[in-house]
């Protein structure tokens, strides 16, 4: 047996995971010993935060959702014209110069109000809303109201969520699509 | 006879094991989430509007309809989101085999989501839609969704910053 084997000395409480030696080869060793540090379940955790970073910080955290309840039954919209009379016609035009960029329009075709920004035509419709809560007994449309969002076919669809989000910033609950206008 | 102690000829080594089994774990995961999510969304530049209003999408029985725009390369639209011929490429409406639609096949469109919706009559529909595609390309599918009978239709767009 070699003097450096598994031996407790006396007094000495015996663990069976720590390599006894003599007093002698243990002084000489000790500078050695320091500093093992044991790093590997660090990097187990800071890979798992890691990945729970990655995961909360890159899926689906753009996307939002503006609801609307579309008409029911024939699978094409109810024509404009056989809504209750208060209904709000947004009209929407292509440039004829850009098809990117958009003139909004609302009304009469004959006595339009024109619109230079969907933050306008938003400003415009919580102006004309009957709302007596706030003080505001002025307003010619009620919430409910339907609000018709009247595209050319030309139009592109950012348009078309904008003035939707519009209506919705103005408190209309009753927001609704026309089918696609000829230019 | 005491052992020679021999220094310098134990050479140090890390140990890489641990490192391996969590890099294995973090390739899996990756999969399995991309595998996950590319299965429900196509990719498209969405509605970029001013003053959002947009609401994050709560615990709704969904089905997803992806109106894909044709194909295009994100460095081109990066600047200008509708520098596009504002034609559909496809619609994928929910996930699995035969979700894919042609964009004029409304016929199709409706009888899936008819499914979808004797399935579970309280689903919803998410559409997806390129912001660059033309309102009269848009407006038919929507029809065929509504003539499924799908009562919500939510109208997907970018969340406000915050």
């Amino acid at each position: 047996m070699s003097d450096n084997a598994s031996q407790p000395e006396s007094g000495e409480i015996v663990d069976p995971t720590i390599h006894h030696r003599s007093t002698r080869q243990r002084r000489g060793r000790q500078p050695a010993q320091v500093g093992a540090l044991n790093l590997t379940s660090m990097i187990d955790v800071i890979f798992q935060l890691l990945i729970y970073f990655v995961v909360t910080a890159s899926f689906m955290i753009d996307e939002g959702v503006l609801t609307a309840k579309l008409p029911q039954g024939s699978g094409s919209p109810v024509p404009a014209d056989e809504l209750p009379p208060e209904k709000i016609n947004i009209r929407l035009a292509a440039d004829p110069a850009d098809d990117t960029l958009v003139r909004i329009e609302r009304g009469s075709a004959n006595n339009p109000v024109r619109y230079e920004s969907f933050g306008e035509l938003a400003a415009d419709l919580d102006r004309l809303r009957y709302d007596p809560e706030i003080g505001r007994s002025d307003g010619i449309y009620e919430p409910d109201n339907p609000v018709i969002i009247e595209p050319q076919g030309t139009v592109r669809w950012q348009h078309v969520v904008n003035a939707f989000n519009a209506a919705v910033a103005a408190q209309y609950t009753n927001v609704s699509f026309a089918e696609a206008a000829k230019p | 006879m005491s052992k020679v102690v021999q220094r310098g000829a134990v050479t140090p080594r890390m140990n890489i094991t641990p490192l391996i089994d969590v890099v294995f774990l973090l390739i899996i995961f990756f999969m399995l989430v991309n595998n996950i999510v590319s299965e429900e969304t196509v990719d498209m530049i969405l509605p970029e509007l001013d003053d959002p209003r947009t609401r994050e999408v709560g615990e709704i029985e969904r089905v997803v309809v992806n109106v894909a725009p044709e194909p295009f390369t994100r460095t081109g639209r990066d600047e200008f989101p509708l520098s596009h011929a504002g034609r559909p490429g496809y619609v994928k409406v929910g996930t699995g085999t035969n979700s894919r639609f042609d964009a004029d096949d409304l016929k199709g469109i409706t009888e899936k989501l008819k499914s979808a919706k004797a399935d579970n009559p309280k689903v919803e529909v998410l559409m997806r839609v390129d912001g660059a595609i033309y309102y009269d390309k848009v407006q038919p599918i929507m029809a065929a969704v509504t003539a499924a009978g799908i009562e919500t239709v939510n109208l997907v767009a970018y969340m406000p910053e915050e």
